[in-house]
C-alpha cells in the first residue's frame, strides 16, 4: 500500500523550474533514498513532502488525503522530519530537545505526562543518546547531535520519517551507526523512511527503493539495485568511475581525470 | 544521568518562592525614601480624625503606586525580552530591537516640541504619544518585513534596524531645532524614568501586562521549539504563523505600555532573561514567569536607588539599571557560560 502519492508535482522558485511533472509513490514501511547532484531540488522535494512549502501545482497525498488538508498538528502525527544539522541559539538539554516533539500531546497547562517521558526515554535509548540526556545541545559533536535529532523525530511518534542528509560530515563509524539505526527503526517499528543522501554506496546497502534526480524534468525511481547502476549514476552526475559488486549490491567509485586510477 | 524534568509542581514552588521574595522586596523598598517610614508608624491611628496619618498618605498614595508601577514595567520588559530573543533566535535581542524605542522616542519628542499638554483618560500626552509611536513602529516593521515574502528573522531584524536608524535621525533633527528646556525633558524621558500614574491608569496597566504575561506563558512550549527554527516548529506540529503573531503582538504591546510610562529603561529586558536562563535553563515555561517576577523585584530595587540616591532630586532609573546590570551580568556570564555552553560549536 502506498503511504505517499505524488501526482504531477511542479515547483518553481523565482521563475526557474525546480521540479516538473513529478509522479511517484512510496510504499508503506519502505526505506527510500533520494540522491542527485547539488541543486537538483532534493531538499525542495523533501520540503514539499513535509508540508513546509506548497507545490506550484500537482498534488501530494499522505495516507490518501491531500497534504494541504492536514493541520500542522495532524501532519505531525504522520510525518517527522530530521533537518540538516544545525546548532540552535539556546542551550536546551538533549532531554528537553527530544521532549519538544511531544508538545502536541502536552496538557492544557503545557506539561508532559508519564507517557511522554516514556516515549522520550525509549527514543533516547534507541539512538544511544540516553547518556547525553542532560547535556546542552550546542555542546555535542555533530554525530551526537544528529542522533539526538533522530531521537526527537522518533519520539514524535509519526508513521513517516524524512531525513535531509543524516550522515553528512560523519565518519565511517557514525555513518554506519545511523544507517543501522534507521534500518532497525524500519524493521522494528514499521516506519516508512525517506532519506536524502550523497552516499550512494551506503544507500545501496540499506535502502529498498531509490529516487535518483537528474534534473528538473527527469528522475529515476525503482528498486535501489536497478537505479544505482553505473550508467544511470554516470549519466546523472556527469562523472565517470568504477563500478563493481560486493555480494548482491553494487558499488560506485567516482574517478576524475587526474585520479591515480583514472580510466581516461 | 537523570535529566531534570520540569514538573508543574516544581515550577509552582519556584514561582511562589520568587513571589514571596518580590513581596518582601516591595515592602522593604516602600519603607525607604526621602521620607523614612516604618510599619509601626503606619499602623498608628491619627490623633485627629480630621487628618489622616501623613505617613500613611505617603505610603498608600505615593510609594505603593510607584513601586507597583516599577514592578509592572520590570515584568513587562523582561518577558518581552525573552520573547524577542526566542522569536528572533538571537541572544542579543531586547524589547527595543525592532525599533520600539525610537518610535516611542519620536512620539515623545513630537509631543514635547508641539507643546501638547492635555491628558487622555488620566494619561499625560507624553505617555500617549510614546505608546502610539511604539505601536506604529512595530506595525511598520512587521509590514516592511512582510514585503520580503515570508516574515523571516533576518528581514525582521533588518527592517527594525532601518526603522530605528531613520526614527533616531528624526529625533536628532527635531532635537536640534528644539529649545533647551524642551530638549531636557526629552532627554530625561529617553534615559528612562518611571512616571507616577493615576490609580485607574495603574490598575489598567497592571491588568493588561499581567494578562499578557499569562498569554505568553500559555504558548511557552511552542516558543521553546520556535527558538530552534521555524521549520522544526512546523514539522513538530506547531501553527507557527499563529504562535508567532500572538507572541509578537503581546510582546510589543507590553513593551509599548512599559515604554509609555517609563521611557527607555535599558538592560532589564536583556540581562534578566539571560540571568534566569543561565541559572534555571532556557525552558520558556519557567523562563517567562521567573523572569517576570525577578525583573519586577530588580526594577523595584533599581527605582528605589533612583529616587533616594540624590534625594530629593531623582535619578533616571535607566542609569541605575545599566550601572547595576552591566557588572552583575558579566559575573553571571563568566560563572555559568561554560556550564550552559553557548560558545562551543
Amino acid at each position: 500500500m502506498s503511504i505517499i502519492k505524488v501526482q504531477n508535482l511542479n515547483f518553481k522558485y523565482a521563475k526557474s523550474s525546480i521540479i516538473e511533472n513529478m509522479d511517484f509513490q512510496i510504499e508503506q514501511g519502505s526505506f527510500t533514498s533520494i540522491a542527485g547532484p547539488n541543486g537538483v531540488g532534493k531538499s525542495t522535494l523533501l520540503k514539499l513532502l513535509s508540508g513546509l512549502i506548497k507545490p506550484g501545482s500537482g498534488k501530494i497525498f499522505i495516507d490518501s488525503k491531500p497534504i494541504q488538508s492536514y493541520s500542522a498538528k495532524k501532519l505531525a502525527n504522520k510525518i517527522a522530519v530530521v533537518h540538516q544539522d544545525f546548532v540552535p541559539a539556546f542551550g536546551f538539554t538533549v532531554f528537553q530537545t527530544v521532549m519538544m516533539s511531544r508538545t502536541r500531546f502536552f496538557n492544557t497547562s503545557g506539561f508532559e505526562n508519564q507517557n511522554d517521558i516514556n516515549a522520550v526515554n525509549t527514543a533516547l535509548e534507541k539512538t544511544d543518546t540516553i547518556d547525553l540526556a542532560s547535556r546542552p545541545i550546542p555542546n555535542l559533536s555533530g554525530g551526537e547531535r544528529q542522533r539526538v535529532f533522530i531521537a526527537r523525530a522518533l519520539a514524535q511518534d509519526s508513521d513517516i520519517l524524512l531525513l535531509d542528509e543524516p550522515t553528512s560530515f560523519l565518519d565511517f563509524k557514525h555513518q554506519v551507526q545511523i544507517y543501522d539505526l534507521l534500518k532497525s527503526i524500519q524493521i522494528e517499528q514499521k516506519k516508512t523512511i525517506i532519506a536524502i543522501t550523497h552516499d550512494l554506496n551506503l544507500a545501496a546497502q540499506y535502502c529498498d527503493e531509490s529516487i535518483l534526480m537528474k534534473n528538473s524534468t527527469s528522475f529515476f525511481k525503482g528498486k535501489t539495485n536497478q537505479i544505482f547502476t553505473s550508467e544511470k549514476i554516470e549519466q546523472t552526475f556527469e562523472t565517470k568511475g568504477f563500478h563493481f559488486q560486493i555480494g548482491n549490491e553494487s558499488f560506485f567509485m567516482p574517478l576524475g581525470k587526474f585520479a591515480k586510477d583514472s580510466p581516461n | 544521568m537523570n535529566p531534570e524534568i520540569l514538573t508543574a509542581k516544581k515550577l509552582l514552588t519556584r514561582i511562589i518562592i520568587a513571589l514571596i521574595i518580590l513581596a518582601l522586596v516591595m515592602l522593604t523598598c516602600s519603607m525607604i525614601g526621602s521620607q523614612k517610614l516604618s510599619p509601626s508608624q503606619l499602623l498608628k491611628k491619627s490623633d485627629n480624625p480630621q487628618f489622616t496619618n501623613p505617613d500613611r498618605q505617603i505610603f498608600f498614595n505615593i510609594r505603593i503606586p510607584r513601586i507597583i508601577l516599577a514592578a509592572v514595567v520590570g515584568a513587562a520588559l523582561a518577558c518581552a525580552g525573552v520573547v524577542f530573543q526566542a522569536l528572533l533566535r538571537n541572544p542579543l535581542a531586547d524589547p527595543y530591537i525592532l525599533g520600539i524605542s525610537s518610535g516611542a522616542g519620536l512620539g515623545v519628542t513630537i509631543a514635547v516640541l508641539s507643546g501638547i499638554n492635555y491628558t487622555f483618560m488620566t494619561m499625560p500626552a507624553i505617555s500617549l504619544f510614546a505608546f502610539i509611536g511604539a505601536i506604529a513602529t512595530v506595525w511598520l516593521v512587521w509590514f516592511i518585513a512582510g514585503f520580503t515574502g515570508r516574515r523571516q528573522v533576518t528581514a525582521m531584524l533588518l527592517a527594525g534596524v532601518v526603522v530605528n536608524a531613520f526614527f533616531s535621525a528624526m529625533i536628532m533633527f527635531l532635537s536640534s531645532i528644539a529649545k533647551s528646556q524642551q530638549l531636557q525633558s526629552t532627554i530625561f524621558w529617553l534615559m528612562g524614568n518611571i512616571q507616577e500614574q493615576s490609580f485607574v491608569a495603574l490598575w489598567i496597566i497592571a491588568g493588561i501586562v499581567l494578562f499578557g504575561i499569562c498569554g505568553l506563558f500559555l504558548i511557552a512550549p511552542q516558543l521553546n521549539i520556535l527558538s530552534f527554527s521555524n521549520r522544526d516548529a512546523q514539522t513538530i506540529g506547531i501553527n507557527t504563523t499563529k504562535i508567532q503573531l500572538i507572541a509578537f503582538a503581546i510582546a510589543s504591546l507590553i513593551t509599548a505600555i512599559a515604554v509609555s510610562i517609563s521611557g527607555l529603561i535599558g538592560f532589564v529586558g536583556l540581562i534578566i532573561p539571560h540571568a534566569v536562563r543561565l541559572t534555571f535553563g532556557p525552558d520558556h515555561r519557567q523562563l517567562i514567569p521567573l523572569s517576570a517576577i525577578i525583573s519586577a523585584a530588580f526594577l523595584v530595587i533599581a527605582d528605589t536607588f533612583a529616587r533616594t540616591i540624590i534625594a530629593p532630586a531623582q535619578l533616571p532609573v535607566g542609569i541605575v539599571t545599566a550601572v547595576i546590570g552591566g557588572p552583575f551580568f558579566l559575573i553571571l556570564l563568566v560563572k555559568y557560560a561554560r556550564k550552559i555552553g553557548w560558545y562551543s560549536k
